[in-house]
């Protein structure tokens, strides 16, 4: 089994840390492009205030984005996102105002276990009834949103209701950091690493590339499917805990756009849609992108009626970009392969071929 | 190819009984379900998402997927609006809705069938791009002062019967959608693009074509749920048809159409419609709050393709547990 998987990865050319990186070094440029654009027309974007809010608003999504550009490289797709955060948001802030001298970790306990049963359930559908992941998350998407609705029954529970020291998690610093902040940081690399150097992560990538060839590697599909929407529902549970840190306010219509704006990051990311490439760290960096779009749009007085219109150029033009990259090098890498399989190509002694 | 046939003939029959479990419930439920005016009510509500659920259909069995429809028809309902504000009459908006339907549907097109981009991308693209034009358009105004005739588009009947007038116009579509899907040689390549594109292409199908007037389609049809959805409404905003995609999309999956393509008939979506319709209204008069229905919803899909795959599930579990036993008898003998 494991000299399998060691074939899978030595497959994959070993190429330099740069080269490997080359697709996360452009976005960070374009990252920098947009944000000195924004700059130059209103100073004010690099106000240590401003980009403090730019990178805060940008963790939630950024941690729901990582979960769901794992799920996508599998070849996989979670709609289900932003429901789950709205459910773990939900229960867990319900639990702080009915015992506000609570453990903070009880908290996180109760969010990720939330999320985690949720995504046991798309993980359930899909890897064991089989159900198109599209078609099973739009389900649990109702059922789950659905479900938080009649259990809130139109409720709002206001940040009067809940501890300080909850709310603090939203305003702790460390290092002259923010705390959330921190923790995206801490679950983009992790699942960054995760996702490169295990076999668990190797295998997801094989999952997504070639779903056949995968399974006569020995690679569990079921497995692989299982793993990835639990660890999407943890991720979207654990963001419902700090959402309610950092809004104050929860009802159950929280998150409405969340789908949209994780799969948004991914595909700004980088990650195919297709499966089997792509990277955590890039789905990241597309967080923070739309962040400073959306903050960039504000900040230069156009109408708040055009951030929309822009992000969805922005998916249009990245997505274009990335296909248009991507023929070329299958262009490149078909003409190579040509070049050594064509042996008889003018010029070449006839008798070295015969032989 | 029998057993394929059968299939598809339960698939059918299945939604069929379920429709008929719903009639009975409903009745149940309230004395009112099975009155005209109750079914009039109904089927007005269901018929901006039915509209879509035509193009949807030939869509997916092509194996791609529209997105994007919820945007289109709030688009469409805000260049009407704007037409409207400007002075137009009625009669000069709709014409300027169905042509900006039409644009947006050629958009998507050209991106998919010809720039070649996945489509699931580009509509969540253009359902982001869609969107944010109908705001820039229409900001937050709506545009209420419609003519009675155009409203009863929406709300009216058939004059003398309890028929709808938006569920004529879905009729017409409906018999324009089923004969060119099921009886035509065009229909018939949606199949074999959605089973094998490149089989498609190299037996002279113009895919890309095909694909680009399918999206045509999509904008087209969307208009005229935007017209149809303003008329129920009674006003046009910017945020008209927020959401509607995912209805839709369920329709067509539950009436039986595979969201990999290849496969589905225009019978199972209509039936697949009238169910969700249904359904809605008998939970509705039963007093179900409309977040529960959202739950019965999402259940009945859940649960329609559970049963749908559920054969499938004890087929590979049995199988999976006959190898085992077989393995172990193997190692038992080889002792």
């Amino acid at each position: 089994m494991s000299q399998l998987t060691e074939a899978a990865q030595s497959g994959a050319p070993s190429r330099g840390l740069l080269a490997r990186l080359l697709r996360e070094l452009v976005l960070v440029f374009a990252l920098i492009l947009i944000c000195v654009l924004v700059g130059l027309r209103e100073p004010r974007f690099f106000d240590p205030t401003n980009l403090t809010q730019v990178i805060l608003s940008a963790t939630l999504v950024c941690i729901v984005a990582v979960g769901q550009a794992l799920v996508i490289i599998a070849r996989q797709i979670d709609l289900s996102v932003g429901a789950i955060v709205a459910m773990s948001a939900f229960v867990t802030a319900e639990w702080l105002a009915g015992n506000p001298t609570g453990s903070l970790a009880v908290v996180f306990l109760i969010g990720c276990s939330v999320g985690l049963v949720m995504g046991a359930g798309n993980a359930l559908l899909v890897a064991a009834f089989r159900i198109p992941a599209i078609v099973a998350t739009l389900g649990t998407l109702a059922i789950y949103r659905g479900a938080v609705l009649v259990y809130a029954g139109g409720r709002q529970i206001s940040a009067t209701a809940l501890p300080k020291n909850y709310e603090g998690i939203a305003r702790a610093y460390i290092a002259g950091v923010p705390l959330l902040v921190w923790l995206a940081i801490i679950v983009t690399v992790v699942i960054g690493l995760f996702a490169r150097y295990t076999r668990v992560g190797r295998n997801l990538y094989a999952l997504g590339s070639n779903p056949e060839s995968a399974r006569f590697l020995g690679i569990s599909e079921a497995r692989g499917v299982s793993f990835v929407f639990l660890l999407s529902g943890f991720l979207s549970g654990l963001v419902g805990v700090l959402w309610g840190a950092r809004f104050g306010t929860v009802d159950a219509v929280i998150a409405p756009q969340l789908n949209l704006q994780s799969i948004s990051a991914v595909v700004i990311g980088g990650v195919s849609i297709f499966g089997g490439s792509g990277s955590v760290y890039g789905a990241a960096i597309g967080a923070v992108i739309f962040a400073v779009i959306q903050n960039g749009v504000l900040l230069l007085g156009i109408n708040q009626f055009w951030v929309q219109a822009v992000v969805g150029a922005a998916i249009l033009a990245t997505v274009f970009f990335y296909s248009t990259m991507a023929r070329r090098s299958e262009r490149v890498e078909m003409e190579s392969r040509r070049r050594r399989t064509e042996p008889r190509a003018p010029g070449l002694p006839q008798a070295e071929v015969s032989k | 190819m029998s057993i394929a046939r059968k299939i598809l003939a339960r698939w059918e029959v299945f939604l069929l009984i379920v429709l008929i479990v719903t009639f009975v419930v409903g009745v149940e439920v309230s004395k009112y379900f099975l009155t005209t005016s109750n079914i009039t009510i109904a089927l007005q509500g269901i018929a901006p998402m039915a509209l879509l659920a035509l193009p949807m259909t030939l869509i997916i069995i092509t194996g791609e997927i529209d997105i994007s429809v919820g945007s289109m028809v709030g688009l469409c309902a805000s260049a009407m609006a704007v037409g409207l504000e400007a002075g137009l009459p009625i009669e000069a908006a709709i014409p300027v809705a169905i042509v900006v339907g039409v644009v947006a549907g050629a958009f998507n097109g050209l991106l998919i069938a010809y720039a070649v981009l996945p489509s699931l991308v580009v509509t969540i693209g253009t359902l982001a791009l869609y969107r944010g034009i109908a705001q820039i358009l229409l900001q937050e105004r709506g545009v209420s002062r419609l003519p009675e005739w155009y409203q009863s588009i929406g709300f009216g009947t058939v004059p003398g019967t309890p028929i709808p007038w938006s569920s004529l116009i879905f009729i017409v579509c409906f018999i324009g959608f089923a004969i060119y899907l099921h009886r035509t040689y065009w229909g018939r390549a949606l199949y074999a693009i959605g089973n094998n594109r490149e089989a498609a292409r190299f037996s002279g199908i113009d895919v890309k074509r095909t694909i680009f007037g399918l999206f045509v389609a999509s904008g087209a049809m969307s208009a005229i749920a935007a017209i149809v959805l303003t008329a129920y409404l009674a006003s046009a905003r910017s945020d008209t048809g927020t959401g509607l995609e995912l209805p839709v999309i369920t329709a067509v999956v539950l009436g039986g159409v595979s969201i990999f393509g290849g496969s589905g008939t225009m019978s199972g979506v209509l039936m697949a419609v009238l169910v969700l319709a249904f359904v809605q209204n008998s939970l509705g008069l039963g007093g179900v709050t409309p977040e529960q229905q959202q739950i019965v919803t999402g259940a009945v899909l859940v649960v329609t393709l559970i049963l749908f795959s559920g054969s499938g599930f004890i087929e590979r579990a049995r199988a999976s547990l006959r190898a085992r036993n077989a393995a172990s008898a193997a190692k038992n003998t080889s002792q």
